[in-house]
């Protein structure tokens, strides 16, 4: 009688241990989904470096193909600022191509807006960002390029 | 002589057409759906394209979806999802509209003007009416208009994530057109 009380009670013990263990793991789960933040892209390493006249041109060829390739990707491109423009309290990089108006656009994260502040028109840079793709603008009959938290290189 | 004033004519019209219509690539628009339960789902796009017409008082805003761009990586996956956004299949968001109150603003003259916009806003493939107020500045040539205004989300077929997700998302705008 003494023994079957005893093998219940390491069978509960076992149980809670198990289920502390589970919901220990859940809770950190969880923890880690909604707390895990985007890191620096300064520190992650680009899939894919191009010029930005080249890069422009292959959205320009087939946006469709070149959003499957790159959206979403980490990219390095190099290139010749043609205009820093104000977003809001922020400034966007832009480097176009003055044939055609398509242009590849850059949003900076927040480390790295001091430093883009100094960069003037003309000046060549490279910048790493996340591509968001290209689609054509029906406002400015043009295909453009935007990117996301971007550094510079 | 009548060939010359009619070159001269055409390009002072063509000048008038290019003065009229300012624009920016670099408006932004911040998204935030947050609830007491979720400060997750909140981002902004600054690379988003608008023009105002200043003759006509009409106004159109572009944003790509993909480029709102959020502080947690699953928050932005779950947005341009299929649940959601569906970016792979509505790759944009667009509002084309016009200033009902057009003789209440001066373009020509620097100052803050308040002004009331109807148009339409596209997104997740649906188009629905929008009515919304904008602080216009005009300066030195620069118009610059800020926005603040609501969305349904079930009006765009985009649910709120069992009360997760804000059904009302606030969405403001600035843009600083030139």
């Amino acid at each position: 009688m003494a023994t079957a009380n005893t093998n219940k009670k390491n069978r509960v013990r076992k149980i809670l241990i198990i289920g502390a263990v589970l919901l220990a793991a859940a809770i950190g789960t969880a923890w880690y989904i909604f707390t895990d933040s985007f890191s620096d892209t300064a520190k992650e390493k680009a899939a894919y470096t191009f010029n930005a006249q080249d890069f422009i041109k292959e959205f320009q060829q087939n946006d469709s193909a070149s959003n499957k390739k790159y959206a979403e990707q980490i990219i390095t491109i190099n290139g010749r600022v043609t205009e820093v423009e104000q977003a809001d309290t922020t400034v966007n990089i832009k480097m176009a191509d003055t044939t055609t108006g398509s242009y590849v656009i850059f949003a900076f994260q927040q480390q790295d807006i001091a430093n883009v502040k100094k960069i003037k028109q003309g000046d060549s840079v490279s910048i790493k960002g996340s591509c968001s793709g290209g689609v054509y603008s029906d406002i400015l009959e043009t295909e453009f390029i935007t990117f996301k938290r971007c550094s510079i290189n | 002589m009548k060939k010359t004033t009619l070159i001269i004519a055409l390009g002072l019209m063509v000048s008038a057409t290019f003065a009229q219509k300012k624009t920016t690539t670099s408006a932004s628009v911040n998204f935030d759906a947050t609830t007491p339960s979720d400060a997750m789902p909140k981002a902004d796009n600054k690379t988003v394209v608008a023009a105002i017409d200043t003759k006509t008082g009409t106004v159109a805003f572009e944003a790509v979806v993909k480029s709102f761009s959020f502080g947690n990586p699953m928050m932005q996956e779950e947005f341009n999802g299929a649940k959601w956004m569906d970016s792979e299949k509505f790759p944009k968001a667009t509002f084309k509209g016009t200033i009902t109150n057009l003789s209440a603003v001066n373009f020509a003259a620097d100052g803050s003007y308040k002004a009331t916009v109807e148009g339409e806003l596209t997104m997740h493939g649906v188009t629905k009416p929008v009515k919304t107020t904008a602080d216009i500045t005009v300066a030195g040539g620069t118009v610059t208009s800020k926005s603040d205004f609501t969305i349904v989300g079930a009006d765009y077929g985009i649910g709120d994530a069992g009360g997760k997700v804000a059904k009302e998302p606030k969405i403001s705008v600035v843009a600083e057109m030139k």
